[in-house]
This record gives C-alpha cells, structure tokens and sequence, in this order.
C-alpha cells in the first residue's frame, strides 16, 4: 500500500516536472509609446495592470511554475491583445480618452485586475482611494461642451433637412461583419431607458423590441427571452447658454439580439453597431464583437445588459 | 510532498476559480417607473426627442403619436386635430452601472398636449401630472408657454 503511494507521487512528481518543459514565451519588449499620465496615476497601473497589460510583465517566482504559468501566460496574452499600455500613444486621442473611461469602468464593477490575479497579488489591489483618484482624473477629462457651438448646431441642422427630405433611404440592408443585419424599424419599439454619457458628450434612447417590451411588463429580463432586440442610438449633446441640453447630429445606432444558441460564441448576444445616417457597418471582421463583450461582461448578473428598464 | 500536492492543487483550483462582481442592483429602475395605474404606453406613442437640463439636472423623452410626429417632420405649425404629445420628465442620477453616465431618477412629471375639434375649431388642451404617483396638477400659469414650447420641438434625427 505504502509502496503504491510512494510510486504514485513519484510518477506525479515526474510529471510535474516534465511539465515545466512546457512554456509559452512571454517576451518583454521596449516601450516605445508608454502610457503617460500623473505619476500617481501611472504608478497604479503599472502596479495593478502592467503584469497583463503592458510589454513590461514582471513575473514572480510563484508564477513561473507550470501550470500555474500556463494560466499567467493566457492571461498576458489576452489582457495584452485587449490594451497595451506600452503601445497606448498609438491609439488616437479620442480613443485614449473612452479607455480610461472604461478602465475606471472596469475597476469599478470589480472586474480589473482579474480575481485570480489578485488573490495571488495581494497588493495589487485597487484601494478605495486610489479609484478616487482615477475617477478624478477622468473626470478632468470629460466632454466640455461649449454653449451655442454653433458647429455642433450647423452640422446638425443639415442632417436634419437631408433626414427630412429622406436623403438617407438605404437601399441595401446594411450587415455587421458578424452577419447581424440593421433593422430600420427600431424607431417604432418601446423606450426602455434613456442616458446621458458625460464621458464623451453623447446622449442616447435605448429602445426595445415588443419581445423586450413583453419581459419588461412581465418582469421576466433574467435572462431576457430569445428574440430580445435593443438598439441604442447616439446622437451628439448641443447646448445652450442655459444649460438646456437637445439631440444634435446622429451619431450610430447599436444593436443587441438575445438567441443564445445562434450566439452561443458571444455569450448568446448579437452585437451590431452602425454609424451616420448611411449606417455604415462598424468593425473590420467578426471580431470586433470582443470589445463590445469585454465592457459588457462585467454585467453578466443582469445577463451583460447595462440599462435598467423604465416600466412606462 | 503530500502537502506540495495540495498546495500546488489547491493554487491551482484558487486560481481557476471563477471570479465575479458581487454588485447588488436592481434589475429594473423603480425610481423612474410611472405609476401603472397610469397607462402611459395605451397611448400608443413613439419617441420624439429627449433633452437634458443641467440648471435644474432634469431629463426629458417627449413622445408623440405618429400624427403629431409627422406633421412635427413637416414643419407645420398649424395644428391638426388627433395629436397627441407628452413630455416626460425626470430627475437625473448617476448610473450606478457605469462611471460616465446619468440616467432618470426619480419620475418628476408628464405633461400631455391633446389636440381635438371643437366647434369647428382645434382646441388644445395640456394637462400637467406631477410626483411619483403622477397626481394631476392644475398649472394655468405656465399652460400657453408649454404648449408653445412642446409644439416647436423638432424630431431626433433617425434614420
Ligand atoms: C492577470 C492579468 C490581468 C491583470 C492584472 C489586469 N487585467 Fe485587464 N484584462 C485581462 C484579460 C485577460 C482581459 C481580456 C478580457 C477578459 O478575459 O476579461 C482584460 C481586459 C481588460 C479591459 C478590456 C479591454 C478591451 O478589450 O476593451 C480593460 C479596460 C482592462 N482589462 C483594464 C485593466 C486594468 C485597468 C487593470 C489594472 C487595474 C487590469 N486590467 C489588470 C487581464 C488582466
Ligand atoms: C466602454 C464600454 C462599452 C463598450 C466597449 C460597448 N458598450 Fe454597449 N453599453 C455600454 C454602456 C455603459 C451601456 C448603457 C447605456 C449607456 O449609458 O450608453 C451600453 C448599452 C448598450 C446597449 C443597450 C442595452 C444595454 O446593455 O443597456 C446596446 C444595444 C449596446 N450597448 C451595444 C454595444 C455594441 C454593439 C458594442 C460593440 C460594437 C458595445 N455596446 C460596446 C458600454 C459599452
């Protein structure tokens, strides 16, 4: 008997360490278009972040030992394909800017850094304080409308008159690289909720189909039933001097339908976004889908929708 | 080396474990709701617009019929008979789901514009409800300004 044990955890141990032969590499390469930040903002990143998030990984001892490394090094691979911080001066301005807002987003809803990481890394815990002084920051960098711009005004008066004058009339059904086609008629569903995204200037209507409208009335939206489609417009925020806050340009239109075998690889949602007027269809190839589920997951409770629905 | 394995198994289960935000918020948004017994969507209105106001921190969706909503299109002015408007107004708050957002807090008030015939003439009648409960509100005061100000709103623009 003992002997068997003794046999057993020699073959296990052999096993064990044949294992470690096995490793993905984790390359560190040069920064060339590092974060920049406050250094209290950036000192919390490189933190909590930087070992997923950026070129610089600095792996302890605990996590080089296969197959807890196997795990460590998935986790770069994806935390890094998803943002970069060594590569952030390469995405545009704007997009710098809704990154941090999704980045105080994800810290928030407890997300960011990933629980199993954190269990590990005790420290690298975001402390209460320390989202403070995140949200201040983005906070510093939220959308500042200028009263009566009359830019903003113009370009929406004459998308106005080309709306009115219906010179916007698509003649071929616009589809999503994901195979998800537009749907004209989401001006005529129920208003489920309305919002104001002060991180980029935006306000939007979300809409919901009569399958949507039906599980709001019933209160059955845990999960929402299969053939739930919302669609989330955006227009652009003109002011006045007064503070009186009206639609302006349109800017897209978003789309998500509820069939969970269909859309069993997106978490049983088909995402679609499609810009201006001409509905223009967002995203290079199907893949586009994995930012619109990397925000929403943290509302996987409420079956990954954010809005909470106004019963009218 | 039994305790090797367990710590090495149970490092590994720990870290396989799922990890989840433990939030607690409601599924609907009770502040906002309007009241049932009111039967706001028997009107069988569509969005018009919605507006925010940051002075007072209010959000409003106005909704029209589809009559009111295409002679809103045309430009006309002058009023027909069959058209129904309301404005919904409520008071702002942060989304507790997402930092960068507000959505409606607590229900502040619907004012509907009816218009109909009578005597050969089109009258209009504006009736103001107000509070949680939507209890109806006499408002002679502010009764032809509202109305001007309803009536001059334009259609968002979706295409
Ligand atoms: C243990 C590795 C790890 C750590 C540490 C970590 N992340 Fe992540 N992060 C990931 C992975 C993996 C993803 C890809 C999506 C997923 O699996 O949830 C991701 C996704 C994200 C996204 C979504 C990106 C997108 O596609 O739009 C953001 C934002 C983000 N992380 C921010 C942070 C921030 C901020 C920190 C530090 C406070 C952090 N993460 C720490 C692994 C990590
Ligand atoms: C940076 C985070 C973020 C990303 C990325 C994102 N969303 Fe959302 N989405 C939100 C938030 C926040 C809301 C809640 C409404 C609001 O305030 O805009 C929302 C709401 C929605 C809704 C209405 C239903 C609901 O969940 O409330 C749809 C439809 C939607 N998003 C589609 C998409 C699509 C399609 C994509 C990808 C092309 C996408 N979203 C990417 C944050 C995000």
């Amino acid at each position: 008997m003992k002997k068997i044990i003794i046999l057993t955890l020699s073959f296990l141990l052999i096993c064990f360490l044949f294992m470690q032969f096995f490793r993905p590499k984790i390359v560190n390469s040069p920064a060339s278009a590092d974060f920049q930040a406050p250094p209290n903002v950036k000192a919390i990143m490189i933190r909590a972040c930087y070992d997923c998030h950026s070129n610089a990984t600095s792996l302890r001892w605990y996590d080089q030992i296969v197959p807890v490394y196997w795990q460590v090094a998935a986790d770069i691979k994806h935390g890094r394909e998803s943002l970069n911080f060594s590569d952030w001066q390469k995405m545009a301005p704007a997009d710098q800017k809704s990154k941090l807002w999704e980045i105080v987003y994800q810290i928030s809803a407890g997300a960011m850094p990933l629980g199993s990481y954190t269990e590990v890394h005790q420290n690298a815990k975001i402390t209460r304080d320390e989202l403070s002084t995140l949200k201040a920051y983005v906070n510093s960098m939220a959308a500042v409308a200028l009263p009566d711009d009359t830019a903003k005004i113009n370009a929406a008066d004459r998308q106005y008159s080309q709306w009115r004058k219906e010179q916007f009339l698509i003649k071929q059904v616009p589809i999503a690289p994901n195979g998800v086609r537009y749907m004209p008629d989401y001006k005529n569903w129920q208003a489920i909720s309305t919002s104001a995204r002060f991180d980029n200037g935006t306000m939007r209507v979300i809409f919901g189909n009569n399958i949507a409208a039906a599980a709001v009335r019933t209160h059955h939206i845990q999960p929402w039933p299969d053939g739930t489609v919302f669609a989330k417009v955006a227009w652009d925020e003109v002011e006045d001097k007064d503070g009186n806050v009206k639609t302006g340009a349109f800017k897209q239109v978003e789309f998500m339908i509820k069939d969970k075998e269909k859309y069993a690889a997106t978490e049983g949602w088909g995402y679609a976004r499609f810009k201006t007027p001409k509905m223009i269809p967002y995203g290079k190839n199907a893949l586009f889908t994995t930012e619109c589920i990397n925000c929403h997951r943290p509302q996987k409770n409420e079956d990954f929708v954010f809005t909470q629905p106004i019963k009218h | 080396m039994r305790n090797i394995i367990y710590i090495l198994f149970g490092g590994i289960f720990i870290l396989s474990s799922c990890q989840s935000g433990s939030k607690n918020i409601e599924l609907f948004n009770e502040q906002a709701k309007l009241p049932e017994t009111f039967k706001f969507d028997t009107l069988g209105l569509k969005v018009m617009s919605s507006y925010i106001n940051k002075k007072s921190g209010t959000m409003s969706t106005l909704y029209a019929n589809p009559f009111a909503l295409s002679n809103a299109l045309d430009g006309d002015k002058s009023h027909r008979a069959g058209e129904v408007l309301a404005l919904v107004t409520w008071k702002q708050q942060a989304d507790g789901n997402y930092f960068g957002a507000d959505v409606p807090g607590d229900l502040q008030s619907v004012e509907i514009i009816k218009s109909a015939i009578a005597a050969k003439n089109v009258l209009v009648s504006y009736k103001k409800y107000t509070g949680k409960n939507l209890d109806s509100a006499p408002d002679t005061l502010q009764q032809e300004k509202r109305i001007t100000y309803i009536f001059n709103q334009r259609p968002s623009v979706m295409p």
